[in-house]
């Protein structure tokens, strides 16, 4: 069966360096003009099978947003490949990526961002399928389906987006994405705006969707109870570096990156007396700017030792589904306090 | 020897009202709780909730169109809610310190955090400036914060999220507050980085024998913090209660339905319990209980009669007629 979607090396770069009189500046009388990139994404490689939820986690600044951007084409990834349903998206002109869009959708964390505030709903809802038919009469039939689906009613849809609540914009938004029939939605923090009781209505309203349609998500959150309950399978971002992948239960029962622990350790929770062994993490996230040598943590890894500032640690299968990517696969024997 | 439960705050029946042109909305409608010495608060609940309002009433920073309508914010004998703006001046930085969401609520832009530590110190303490000057270093580095002494000539933009929310903490304790309004203090930062601040929160305020309002919408954060649990729904506290009994064993529906939404991964569900409906609009609460519209236990009187908050054993009590029975949900 071929994957609803294949990321492949997937690289992100961002110049930032401004102008050419903003790069100028005096070094022993001489000028040089240094180039400003942040390194968002940096080979990035996973996929998602059909019907399948794959959460993406990581902290604010990781990568996670511009992976989801540059999959749904927001950006043009600055190396690597992306596969939808088998066919190679990058490089291709918006006309050309017509088709693939009926296949991938996007929601986003603020849907009152996203959705145009000067449209009403049934237009938003109506229009990534009015681009791909054409079909007016069918557009305002389904258009009224979708909403009754997602919990809306007709009345709603003559308003606009201002006139409802944070929860119920994002059904509107979910609404809009399903109504070209997607087989993968990409959801960006989709319920992190949202008070817990309402993120608890969103979460079951998008899972009996999936049930539904068969969707495969790309679920991307901080929020590692969220996670738990959603995926199927999970992996972490640092840095933008994908440092580990993992079926759900495991990931959570027996996490083998430092990041990973560190990450399970510092969420809070209810229980706090069930919680798994701490691995505190000092300092904070270098800057995107200009990568650590080797790995990526090993600024804030309490294992790090020389290898780790010499060596980039590959992504490696370590059995079971999961990969790692850490030297102390290697040498398990350093993975003590 | 000290009473370990002399109280410090006692709030009794507070209303803050804010007269807009839309109507009158009752941010906090009859409100009562006391701290004691020594305590952590968690006041929880959805956004909306009154959590904000609460503690700038305490604070003594509400403008108009709010107004305190009436009751007592009694802080150690005194009357908050009648004391004049020029002894609340006074108070706020040197009794009662504030945290916000946003360090920068805290901190000047213009000055570098040296300087504005100084002040604090200046205007609370009779220190020389190079007594000053120590404390200073010594707070920061006791906050985590490494190089402390280069570090007092930086400016706030010079801090990534979580190190001025640091330097705020540093301010804030300088001064040995006797209660600390924390206004949801970690919810901008990443996990790793919440666990630190809490972490210095927590030991902080447990060195100096402070007491300690934590304003969060995040139960688990309160989990980990709080001594108690105060739930606020539409502007009224729906339950009370030591943290732990609350959470295990939540007597409030709106507090039980409030647990159950959030995913457990020690017991994974296919679907997850959810509270139905949204939060009212304050300015149009159905008649008799607040929760009624999306409360699975309503009956007849919930929409006759609103409830009262009631003690339903020692040390707990729950504005509810039909209050979830014990043994957890
Ligand atoms: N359009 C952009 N221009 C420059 N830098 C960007 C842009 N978008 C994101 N970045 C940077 O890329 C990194 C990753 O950001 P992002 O993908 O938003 O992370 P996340 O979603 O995990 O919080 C950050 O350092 C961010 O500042
Ligand atoms: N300055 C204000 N003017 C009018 N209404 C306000 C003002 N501040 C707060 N409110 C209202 O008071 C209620 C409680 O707000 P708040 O205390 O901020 O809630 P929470 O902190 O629990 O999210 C809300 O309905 C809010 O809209
Ligand atoms: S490779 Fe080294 S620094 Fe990186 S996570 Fe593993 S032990 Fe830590
Ligand atoms: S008083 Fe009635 S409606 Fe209100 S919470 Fe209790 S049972 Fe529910
Ligand atoms: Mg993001
Ligand atoms: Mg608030």
């Amino acid at each position: 069966m071929t994957a609803m979607l294949e990321v492949e090396k997937l690289e992100q770069k961002f110049d930032v360096s401004g102008g050419l009189l903003d790069r100028l500046s005096f070094s022993g009388g001489r000028i040089l003009s240094p180039r400003r990139v942040v390194q968002a994404v940096n080979g990035v490689s996973f996929d998602v099978q059909q019907g399948e939820v794959l959460a993406l986690v990581g902290e604010s600044g990781c990568g996670k947003s511009t992976v989801a951007k540059t999959i749904a084409r927001i950006h043009n990834p600055t190396g690597g490949t992306i596969r939808i349903d088998g066919q190679e998206v990058q490089g291709l002109s918006d006309r050309e990526l017509l088709p693939v869009r009926s296949k991938m959708q996007m929601i986003f964390q603020d849907p009152y961002a996203s959705l145009n505030p000067r449209q009403r709903v049934r237009d938003i809802v109506a229009e990534p399928l009015l681009e791909q038919t054409g079909n007016r009469a069918e557009a305002r039939d389904k258009t009224e389906a979708l909403l009754a689906r997602v919990g809306l009613n007709a009345e709603h849809a003559g308003r606009y987006p201002h006139q409802f609540s944070g929860g119920q914009r994002q059904r509107i938004g979910i609404a809009r994405a399903l109504s070209v029939n997607p087989r993968l939605i990409i959801a960006d923090e989709p319920v992190s705006a949202l008070d817990v009781s309402i993120q608890a209505q969103i979460l079951n309203l998008m899972m009996d969707l999936r049930d539904e349609f068969g969707l495969a998500y790309l679920f991307i959150s901080h929020d590692l109870s969220v996670v738990h309950h959603i995926a199927d399978r999970v992996a972490v971002m640092y840095l933008g570096f994908m440092v580990e992948t993992a079926p759900r239960d495991t990931l959570f029962a027996m996490p083998r990156h430092p990041y990973t622990r560190a990450l399970l350790s510092a969420a809070p929770t209810l229980d706090p007396a069930k919680k798994a062994r701490q691995i505190e993490l000092t300092g904070e996230v270098p800057s995107a700017l200009s990568l650590p040598s080797g790995c990526c943590f090993r600024t804030r890894c309490p294992f790090a030792w020389d290898r780790c500032a010499a060596e980039r640690p590959a992504l490696r299968d370590t059995g079971d589904g999961q990969q790692v990517a850490c030297h102390l696969i290697d040498e398990p024997e350093r993975d003590k306090p | 020897m000290k009473d370990m439960t002399e109280t410090l705050l006692r709030v009794d029946d507070l209303r803050t009202h804010f007269h807009t042109f839309a109507g009158t909305v009752k941010a906090v409608d009859g409100v009562s709780f006391s701290l004691a010495k020594g305590e952590i608060m968690g006041l929880v609940g959805e956004s909306g909730g009154g959590k904000s309002v609460v503690g700038f009433s305490i604070l003594g920073l509400i403008d108009s169109p709010g107004r305190i309508e009436s009751g007592q914010i009694l802080f150690d004998g005194e009357d908050l809610a009648k004391a004049s703006e020029d002894r609340m001046h006074k108070i706020r930085g040197k009794e009662i310190a504030m945290i916000f969401q946003d360090p920068m609520t805290s901190l000047n832009p213009l000055h570098p955090i040296g300087r504005q530590m100084d002040e604090m110190l200046r205007l609370h303490t009779d220190l020389d400036a190079r007594g000053r000057r120590a404390r200073c270093i010594r707070m920061l580095e006791d906050v985590g914060i490494s190089q402390a002494e280069d570090r007092l000539d930086s400016y706030p933009h010079q801090f990534s999220g979580g190190m001025r929310q640091r330097v705020v903490i540093a301010i804030a304790m300088l001064a040995e507050p006797r209660l600390i309004v924390a206004d949801e203090p970690t919810t901008a930062l990443d996990v790793t980085i919440q666990a630190q601040i809490l972490k210095l929160i927590r030991r902080q305020v447990r060195e100096h024998g402070a007491s300690m309002i934590l304003v969060t919408h995040d139960l688990a954060v309160v989990a980990e913090m709080a001594d108690h649990i105060t739930v606020l729904y539409c502007g009224k506290v729906v339950e009370r209660g030591p943290t732990r009994q609350v959470i295990d064993d939540p007597r409030h529906p709106y507090t039980a339905g409030l647990i159950a939404s959030i995913p457990d991964p020690s017991d994974r569900k296919h679907r997850l319990d959810q509270i139905p409906g949204a939060v009212p609009d304050i300015r149009k609460l159905p008649r008799g209980c607040n929760f009624r519209d999306r409360c699975p236990r309503a009956q007849a009187l919930c929409a006759e009669r609103e409830p009262d908050l009631e003690t339903q054993e020692p040390g707990r009590s729950a504005a509810c007629h039909f209050p979830v029975e014990g043994g957890g949900t």
